[in-house]
């Protein structure tokens, strides 16, 4: 018992001193799923936060002091709150950066609500995030509710003049995956297409384990669909794209909302030449035209000098705006209470095309920020290219699906 | 069975009578090819559960590591699909035979929830070594003429999914010889029905064990070469089959291979027509319907021997 007495002493006082050292440093919180399933793309959007702090870092840190990046690893719900417990108590970090998960953001944010530390959401698209009436909770990247409404509105600004005809008479349907992500975005955009009188005429959810989804396209083909609105994980799409094909779907136009569509492994098992034409929703991807992004093209190359690969997906550009316009907010503070960074937050106003994703930023009471809106693109030629809006395109809308 | 079908004037006013049974005919061909897809997986399954009385829960992981070593095979040696079938049978059989002479013999008197915890530990380890070495990205082998469909009296077959059916068929048929007409076959069958009296018999009900085992993995080996042409691998791509397996399985009887044939094709087809005719994110809900309703009324399944038939 005195042993152990003795040993748990000496520890205390070890993490007293190695906090005591750390002291010149602002520990700066960084939650995301580096293991499990999420892992791959939760770094890819880590990376995004650690070449921004490195950044302000090298620019001499903030106000003085170097940031120093403390990670928690949230591969689930549960540990995303059991990380976000131990960065607010333990490590006291003043904020915490993540998470691009939804159901992780979901959880956590609750913690540093509770310990009034604020929460800089980079990724995570779910709307409820950022509609409880949380004070500490902040985020810079558009909402599921805004990608639907990009969805719809492409189909009546884009689409159906690319088309020549009156977006009125196209046959429009929904198909989406039934777990929360693709609800979530086809419940949005059933009640945008609602509000804009777009013929609807089916909606089908399937589950995204489906191994066989020729009755979703028998069903499209029944109904003369012309164009389908899809939200998507990998295997579905692969899936969707491949019976398409064998069952002779013919359409004018598909569109997915990221997920999916947006990952070359997508493209590469349904193969460039069957994929060609189709339109993807998404945060902002590398073809996008750098003067509606700049500093784009700065950050792909900080991003090839410090991993040595091109970046794997949008969402370290993501996460690298983000986190430099809070890190931005966090120096022009007083001081790093909650209270302060709050009134600095409240304050910040970027107007549309002058950060490196071509947000804008205005955050509003529940923390939002309302100057954001995904881009249009398109697979063209085995990339995924911008086509709209005009100013960040760097390719024209091409009609049709597949090359032949 | 009866299944559930609507007007068609209800759902599809637009359509002519010709076009939904022609609607119809499609899904009923196209359930037939899924069907035989579950089917070469549940027969698998079932020689394990019918025989060494081991839930494989680790049965779909099995599936995964057979699509991965097809897309090894066809990505570094360039060898079709069909060709590195029998590698990955002779892989699958090697590793369900080490399976369960290292892990499930040892646990043969333990409890039963002992077994299953063993295999689905075995489960969450395998598809996390394949995060591990694969990582999250999906792979698809290249085999586009296998996705060609073939004209069948005006509707459409995919090559892959006639390949498919006739494995299935040559499958069922080739175990129905081996069980009937060799030693070997014989002292599986005495072993299923009385472990005991076959021991004493003669027979080396531990080695009888082993085979069986590998049997069972083999053929989920063959589904993954036949399958990996039509699905891109994951390391979650077992899950995707195997909870319809199980399905299969209980219906066919649990220990009959002609079950589990006739329950994936029913199976398949209820897929299809409940995909089509009522919603496509409901159709497990239909076959889990199907499943409990058989639990409660026909516990021996479609094709079972009956109780006590030990």
């Amino acid at each position: 018992m005195k042993g152990l007495l003795r040993a748990a002493f000496a520890a205390g006082l070890m993490l007293s001193a190695s906090s005591a050292w750390a002291q010149d440093a602002i520990k700066i919180g960084a939650l995301y799923p580096f293991s499990g399933g999420l892992a791959l793309l939760g770094d890819e959007s880590f990376r995004g936060l650690e070449i921004a702090i490195e950044e302000r870092n090298a620019a001499g840190g903030l106000n003085g002091k170097k940031l120093q990046i403390v990670r928690g690893d949230a591969v689930d719900p549960n540990q995303a709150v059991g990380e976000a417990r131990r960065l607010t108590s333990v490590e006291k970090v003043p904020v915490i950066f993540g998470t691009y998960s939804s159901s992780l953001s979901v959880a956590a944010t609750q913690v540093a609500e509770l310990a009034g530390i604020p929460y800089f959401e980079l990724g995570a698209i779910s709307d409820p995030i950022t509609e409880r009436n949380f004070k500490n909770v902040y985020r810079t990247n558009p909402t599921a509710r805004v990608f639907a409404s990009e969805m719809i509105d492409s189909l009546i600004d884009v689409i159906a003049p690319a088309l020549n005809v009156d977006y009125k008479t196209l046959k429009v349907a929904i198909i989406h995956e039934d777990s929360l992500y693709g609800q979530t975005v086809a419940g949005y955009q059933t009640s945008r297409a609602k509000e804009k009188g777009i013929n609807l005429v089916e909606t089908l959810p399937y589950s995204a384990n489906s191994v066989d989804l020729t009755p979703v396209i028998l069903r499209l083909k029944s109904a003369g669909v012309d164009v389908v609105l899809q939200t998507s994980y990998q295997n579905d799409t692969v899936l969707f794209f491949r019976q398409m094909k064998e069952q002779g779907l013919k359409l004018k136009a598909v569109m997915g909302a990221g997920g999916g569509y947006s990952l070359r492994d997508t493209l590469v098992a349904i193969g460039a030449e069957n994929m060609e034409g189709a339109l993807n929703v998404d945060f902002t991807q590398y073809r996008t035209n750098t003067k509606a992004a700049p500093g784009l093209d700065e950050f792909v190359k900080k991003y090839q000098a410090k991993y040595s690969t091109a970046p794997r997906s949008g969402h370290s550009l993501a996460n690298y705006m983000g986190a430099k316009i809070f890190l931005d907010a966090m120096a022009a503070a007083k001081d790093l209470s909650s209270v302060s960074i709050r009134e600095a937050i409240m304050k910040v106003d970027v107007p549309v095309g002058a950060t490196a994703t071509g947000w804008g930023v205005k955050f509003d009471e529940q923390g939002q920020n309302t100057r954001v809106a995904p881009f249009l693109m398109q697979w063209q030629g085995g990339e995924l290219v911008t086509v709209y809006p005009p100013e960040a395109a760097v390719a024209k809308l091409k009609l049709g699906i597949g090359t032949k | 069975m009866r299944l559930y079908r609507p007007q068609p004037s209800v759902l599809h006013p637009h359509l002519r009578e010709a076009e939904t049974i022609d609607v119809l005919v499609q899904l009923i061909l196209n359930g037939i090819m899924i069907g035989s897809m579950y089917a070469i997986i549940s027969v698998g399954l079932t020689l394990i559960f019918g025989i060494v009385r081991v839930v494989n829960f680790a049965h779909g992981e099995f599936l995964m590591i057979g699509m991965y070593a097809a897309y090894l095979l066809s990505h570094y040696f360039g060898l079709h699909p069909y060709v590195s079938a029998l590698p990955i049978i002779v892989l699958l059989f090697v590793i369900g035979a080490l399976v369960q002479r290292f892990i499930i013999q040892k646990l043969l008197d333990a409890d039963e929830y002992i077994q299953i915890f063993a295999t689905v530990g075995m489960s969450i380890a395998l598809i996390n070594l394949a995060l591990l070495l694969f990582g999250a990205d999906l792979y698809a082998v290249n085999a586009p003429e296998l996705r060609q469909p073939v004209p069948f009296g005006g509707y459409s077959l995919l090559v892959a999914h006639v390949v498919m059916f006739v494995c299935a068929i040559a499958l069922v048929a080739g175990l129905h010889v081996f069980m009937h007409g060799t030693p070997l076959g014989r002292a599986i069958r005495a072993t299923a029905q009385n472990r005991n009296a076959a021991l004493l018999m003669g027979v080396r009900v531990e080695r009888i064990y082993i085979i069986t085992f590998g049997l069972g993995a083999a053929c989920v080996g063959l589904a993954s070469a036949l399958v990996v042409p039509l699905y891109p691998v994951t390391p979650t791509i077992g899950s995707y089959f195997v909870l319809t397996a199980f399905v299969v399985v209980v219906l066919g009887g649990m220990r009959s291979i002609y079950g589990a044939f006739f329950g994936a094709m029913i199976i398949g087809i209820v897929d299809s027509l409940s995909g089509y005719y009522i919603a496509p994110d409901l159709k497990e809900v239909v076959h889990f319907v199907i499943f409990i309703l058989i639990l409660i009324f026909k516990p021996t399944g479609l094709f079972g021997f009956g109780r006590g038939t030990e």
